[in-house]
């Protein structure tokens, strides 16, 4: 199976990445996606975490970039983080409906079901994914656990039987956190976040200290031949983000990985 | 200009919100604020489910409650919404040296501009701080995101009660092109009227009227209405504290009165009382303002402006009473008076006259032997008769 990857980083709207010089000085924030999408083929859409998309503004941004370009959108708190019991379900078909001019022309990657640390695998948490899975059925899903509790071969099992990207993670060495794994779920897709290992300031409260971090080539190549080879054999398409925002250190890297995939002979678009 | 990120906070209907979170048996039912004890008292605010049944601010209590019949009706704790309000102010002051309270109450703006590198992008800091508010305050501020306040302010009214809205810089006036016009802010009620005589109904049918269209109706207010409905707003948001210096006092009567000889004496000591303030300042007042709180909740007020800005008790009061007269039309009994005075300046040197004394040296010696007894002796040392014969 020949394995195409698509890497970009979390978001791209961040005005400190003038100064770092990654946009042309003066650039609005409404000109940075086109700038972009010149030099990525992807990015992970952040805004939806924190408001619900809607269809028409979803499909402004859409045209602003050409017709290959992907996006992963991020699922909406209210069904991840601050779930309402009695409606979270109109969320969800709310959600649908705003990313659906992304399905329409083929540009949506994936939907990213985000999980909070404090979400833990008890069975009213299980109930409600395995609930939130059903409503969303259709869409291309990849979930972040960010709890250690989910390791667990029959999670993995449950995911892949629905067809669900278990999303492979690096962050900061951590007791609680969930491990960096080369499990796939699904064929179709895999989806790999790089959040930078800032341990200090990884629970500072501010995402300054918490995405913090610029990875070495080493740590970048160790990635490759270690988890995403194995994986490249078993997947038709991988998606590889960079979180680490903060002066610019992800599309820096999300550029070296770029060039270190292509050097160990992997498809990068 | 530079791109700007504005933080709106919105507490909508803010003393409800407040008296909730003291109260939590209150959520979930309807709720009306009006002053207990008036035959013919006024709603002062509402709950959003009151809001639905019909019940507006300024309507009858007895309609409604006709309306809205299972409503429990709490009296006005002004106080505790200043309260609130103050610490609704901290958990935003940290994250920006421009934080604005705008007029009403519950309301913020955050210039977010520049600060990302600091406290990470402008709607990830407007989370956080609605999360700290819902957390430790017991409320739900809405929040939205925008390149400017006007539009920041017409995005959270689309999404009351509870919501978030982000507008991207360049797309403020396909934001309010859909919304209908009496949302966009700075429109005013006569605006409106002109507006719907020519079946004009959205922000995006008046956008395409051009200037000299405008102007033919709205004179010069039509640059303004001609920003407004785009989405174009350069003010600027005004450091906490922030606004020009002003005195304010105010007087509330044991007994509700509309004796004119009793109002007129607490008038009176207000302008003495503002008048000390000014001179101890060395400053003098261009504006003054008259509020006036009927016992059925209604309010009134009127403004005028100084000819010769004065520090001068006689003077200010001649002023005081002539706004009194026209803000007070009701026969409704007052509850409440207050007065403020703005606009103060340091006094212009005077030319003095040559010859003689004018009536305004008299006037102003006489204030000056007043202040100098009772800063001696104490203010009641000496009083005036007007004060007295009350």
């Amino acid at each position: 199976m020949d394995c195409i990857f698509f890497v970009g980083t979390s978001g791209y709207s961040y005005t400190e990445w003038m100064e770092a010089g990654f946009y042309p000085d003066g650039t609005t924030s409404g000109r940075m996606l086109p700038l972009y999408a010149q030099i990525f083929s992807v990015t992970e859409l952040n805004y939806t975490w924190y408001q619900m998309p809607r269809a028409e503004a979803v499909e402004r941004q859409r045209r602003l970039v050409p017709p290959s370009f992907l996006f992963a959108a991020k699922l909406t708190r209210t069904l991840t983080h601050e779930i309402a019991p009695d409606h979270w379900k109109e969320e969800a078909a709310r959600y649908r409906e705003g990313v659906s001019p992304l399905i329409q022309s083929g540009q949506l990657a994936a939907v990213l079901i985000q999980l909070p640390p404090s979400f833990t695998r008890t069975s009213e948490h299980r109930k409600h994914l395995a609930g939130l899975i059903a409503e969303l059925h259709g869409l291309p899903l990849a979930i972040e656990f960010r709890h250690r509790s989910w390791v667990s071969e029959r999670v993995f099992g449950e995911l892949a039987k629905r067809q669900v990207t278990l999303v492979g993670v690096d962050g900061p060495d951590l007791p609680e956190l969930f491990p960096a794994l080369d499990v796939i779920t699904n064929s179709d897709l895999i989806y790999i976040r790089f959040h930078g290992r800032n341990a200090k300031g990884w629970r500072s409260g501010k995402m300054s200290q918490q995405f913090d971090y610029t990875y070495s080539d080493e740590e970048l190549a160790g990635w490759i031949e270690q988890r995403i080879i194995p994986m490249a054999k078993k997947a038709k398409k991988g998606i590889v983000f960079f979180n680490n925002h903060v002066r610019a250190q992800a599309p820096e890297n999300a550029r070296r990985m770029i060039r270190l995939l292509k050097e160990q002979g992997l498809t990068a678009a | 200009m530079r791109e700007r990120f504005i933080i709106h906070l919105n507490v909508a209907d803010f003393p409800v919100a407040v008296e909730r979170a003291v109260d939590v048996r209150l959520r979930g039912n309807p709720v009306i604020i009006a002053p207990e004890g008036a035959l013919r008292a006024v709603v002062y605010d509402m709950s959003e489910e009151a809001y639905q049944s019909g019940v507006r601010k300024g309507m009858p209590l007895r309609r409604a409650l006709r309306r809205c019949p299972k409503a429990v009706v709490l009296p006005p704790h002004p106080a505790r919404y200043e309260q609130a309000m103050v610490d609704f102010l901290k958990h935003a002051l940290p994250y920006s040296p421009l934080v604005e309270v705008a007029d009403c109450q519950g309301h913020l703006f955050i210039d977010a501009t520049g600060i990302g590198r600091l406290f990470g992008p402008p709607p990830d800091l407007a989370w956080r701080i609605r999360k700290n508010v819902r957390a430790q305050m017991g409320f739900d501020p809405i929040w939205s995101v925008a390149p400017n306040k006007l539009v920041a302010k017409a995005a959270t009214r689309i999404v009351k009660p509870v919501g978030e809205y982000i507008v991207g810089s360049g797309e403020e006036e396909d934001f309010l092109k859909p919304l209908p016009v009496h949302l966009v802010p700075g429109i005013e009620s006569d605006d409106l009227k002109f507006f719907y005589d020519f079946n004009l109904t959205l922000a995006g049918e008046v956008a395409r009227l051009s200037m000299d269209q405008l102007s033919v109706l709205f004179g010069s207010r039509s640059q303004h209405l001609h920003d407004a409905v785009r989405g174009i707003d350069t003010s600027p948001v005004l450091p906490f504290p922030h606004g020009k210096p002003v005195i304010t006092v105010d007087y509330s009567f044991g007994d509700d009165t509309n004796d004119v000889r009793k109002v007129e004496a607490v008038l009176f000591t207000l302008v003495e009382q503002t008048g000390m303030k000014l001179r101890r300042k060395g400053m003098t007042a261009g504006r003054l303002r008259v509020f006036i709180d009927y016992s059925d909740g209604g309010q009134a007020s009127r403004q005028t402006v100084m000819d010769v800005p004065t520090s001068n008790d006689f003077n200010l009061f001649a002023s005081a009473k002539f706004i009194l007269n026209k803000a007070w039309k009701r026969r409704i009994r007052i509850r409440c008076l207050r007065l403020a005075a703005d606009r103060l300046a340091y006094p212009a040197p005077l030319q003095q006259t040559l010859f003689g004394k004018t009536e305004r040296n008299r006037k102003d010696n006489l204030i000056s032997a007043i202040d100098a007894v009772r800063n001696r002796f104490g203010r009641s040392a000496l009083q005036v008769g007007r004060v007295l014969a009350a």
